[in-house]
């Protein structure tokens, strides 16, 4: 088994031209800023060069990850649930000292997901986290034997799988979907999309926001959510879809339709992932990648929007 | 081992060049999980592991021929009792020996492992070999969590983020006893309040 078939993935022209734009952006995000810090050395650019930073590294694993055999794509995708899973869980107060046990089958759950999820067993795969284990631990939590707290961590955990393992699992089941007629772009088409999406909505709404943010959302949770930067990401977001819909088999209507539930629904996982932070008394969740807080900064919107747009494709297109 | 630790357990390494500064150092941390011993003697150079000496209870690793064994053996250990001396194996001495001979050592002044994130109170050899030896500094060394990961009394290993912080080397400056315990234990929830 060849496991770099990168050319025969990438004899497919959506996936070459995707890719293409994503470096393009990078090359202009990062001589951008490189320019502005020549002509003008006084402005902070400090956080936005660290950021572009990362955004080369994660770019770069996440294209590697698609364009070689999809078994390192969806160990890579495990690997990611994994530190995302052990991240919120580091930071909840509320996981009990009884629960160490326990949370291992947490972590066992997270293989047997994306086997299924490589499997293309969907029947299994869409009711092995929210039905099976969602059972499971609360019945180990019982034969563990403490009581006190149990309710609360039997809602905890089957919560910190379904944000972190389920929903990114959705992103590798892309993968498995079967061959459409008429539509060259694929699973792998669909994967680039739905990530590129979020990841450029999250842009928007953070740009949108620095540049004309004035009316706060909800400054509780998060204090730079403003209506200016949202509804400018959501504009933004479904403009670009639209025209990046030939890596899916949608229409033009679709396609904004698409986005705007995409845009939506990261700005939820972003929220509901922030509420989650301070709770933890964080404002970010770990220091894995510079500039970005934690993992979990990252992956908060993909929580939500992975499942939203696999649900949305899978019932247009592949039922 | 040290990248076992940084991306299945998620343990993070925090300024550990400054273990490179000195030749020969006492690091002092605090003790929560037989991972400690683990996560300090990964981040070593292979140089320095080789005359490095992590000091362990002789009446918990050395309680049989076995166990001392394999103790002495992967980690390197001085095996020391904890209990009073009656004059004849002062544990004080062994140490003093090695570092006599210029070896580094690993001591955990707490004694035992206790309840996984909670601090006990330090025991007084620390001060007493940092005294009689004030040429060679102290690293603090602070680690957050590893209790959390496999605490006293288990074998299950869970992952959890945690951090192992290595402070600067600091030579003490006072001769008193309780004083250099003050000190020690001073630098190493600095280290603890730098984190957070």
């Amino acid at each position: 088994m060849n496991l770099f078939q990168s050319e025969i993935y990438l004899q497919n022209k959506e996936v070459i031209l995707i890719i293409t734009l994503i470096l393009g952006i990078l090359i202009f995000s990062t001589s951008l800023f490189f320019i502005w810090g020549k002509i003008k050395p006084t402005s902070n650019l400090v956080e936005l060069k660290t950021r572009t930073k990362s955004w080369w590294m994660m770019a770069s694993i996440f294209i590697f990850a698609t364009v070689v055999h999809p078994i390192v794509s969806f160990i890579a995708f495990g690997l990611l649930s994994f530190v995302s899973f052990r991240e919120i869980n580091s930071i909840s107060k509320n996981v009990r000292e009884e629960d160490r046990r326990v949370i291992i089958w947490c972590y066992i759950a997270i293989p047997i997901q994306y086997f299924l999820a490589y499997k293309g067993w969907f029947n299994i795969f869409v009711i092995f986290i929210p039905v099976i284990m969602y059972v499971w631990i609360p019945f180990m939590l019982v034969i563990k034997g403490a009581t006190e707290d149990i309710a609360r961590s039997m809602s905890i955990l089957p919560t910190q799988l379904m944000l972190t393992v389920f929903s990114i699992s959705h992103l590798a089941f892309l993968l498995s979907l079967p061959e459409l007629s008429g539509f060259n772009a694929g699973g792998r088409g669909l994967l680039l999309f739905i990530v590129f999406i979020t990841e450029i909505n999250d842009v928007f709404q953070f740009v949108w926001g620095k540049l004309f943010g004035r009316h706060k959302i909800i400054e509780k949770i998060s204090p730079n959510k403003t209506w200016e930067g949202f509804i400018g990401g959501i504009v933004t977001t479904a403009i670009i879809g639209y025209f990046l819909r030939f890596l899916t088999p949608m229409n033009g209507t679709e396609a904004i339709m698409v986005s705007l539930l995409i845009a939506f629904s990261g700005f939820v996982g972003d929220i509901i992932l922030s509420a989650i932070k301070r709770d933890a008394g964080l404002k970010d969740t770990g220091t894995a990648i510079p500039g970005h807080g934690g993992i979990l900064d990252r992956i908060d919107s993909l929580a939500l929007t992975a499942p939203a747009f696999f649900y949305v494709i899978y019932n247009l297109y592949y039922v | 081992m040290r990248n076992f630790l940084r991306i299945i357990v998620g343990v993070k390494f925090i300024n550990k060049e400054s273990l490179k500064k000195e030749k020969q150092f006492i690091i002092v941390a605090n003790h929560n999980s037989h991972l400690d011993v683990m996560a300090i003697m990964s981040s070593l150079s292979f140089h320095q592991l080789k005359n490095t000496h992590p000091i362990a209870a002789g009446d918990y690793f050395g309680n049989s021929k076995f166990k001392s064994y394999i103790t002495r053996l992967f980690t390197n250990a001085i095996l020391i009792r904890r209990s009073k001396s009656n004059g004849t194996d002062n544990p004080i001495d062994a140490m003093n020996k090695a570092i006599q001979k210029g070896k580094s050592l690993i001591l955990f002044p707490e004694g035992s492992r206790g309840e996984p994130g909670k601090m006990q109170e330090f025991k007084k050899g620390i001060g007493i070999l940092l005294q009689m030896n004030p040429t060679i500094p102290f690293i603090p060394v602070y680690m957050k969590g590893m209790g959390k990961v496999l605490p006293k009394g288990e074998k299950l290993l869970v992952p959890f983020n945690t951090y192992v912080a290595f402070g600067e080397p600091i030579f003490i400056t006072s001769t008193d006893i309780s004083t250099i315990i003050i000190d020690v234990e001073k630098e190493i929830i600095n280290l603890d309040k730098k984190l957070a």
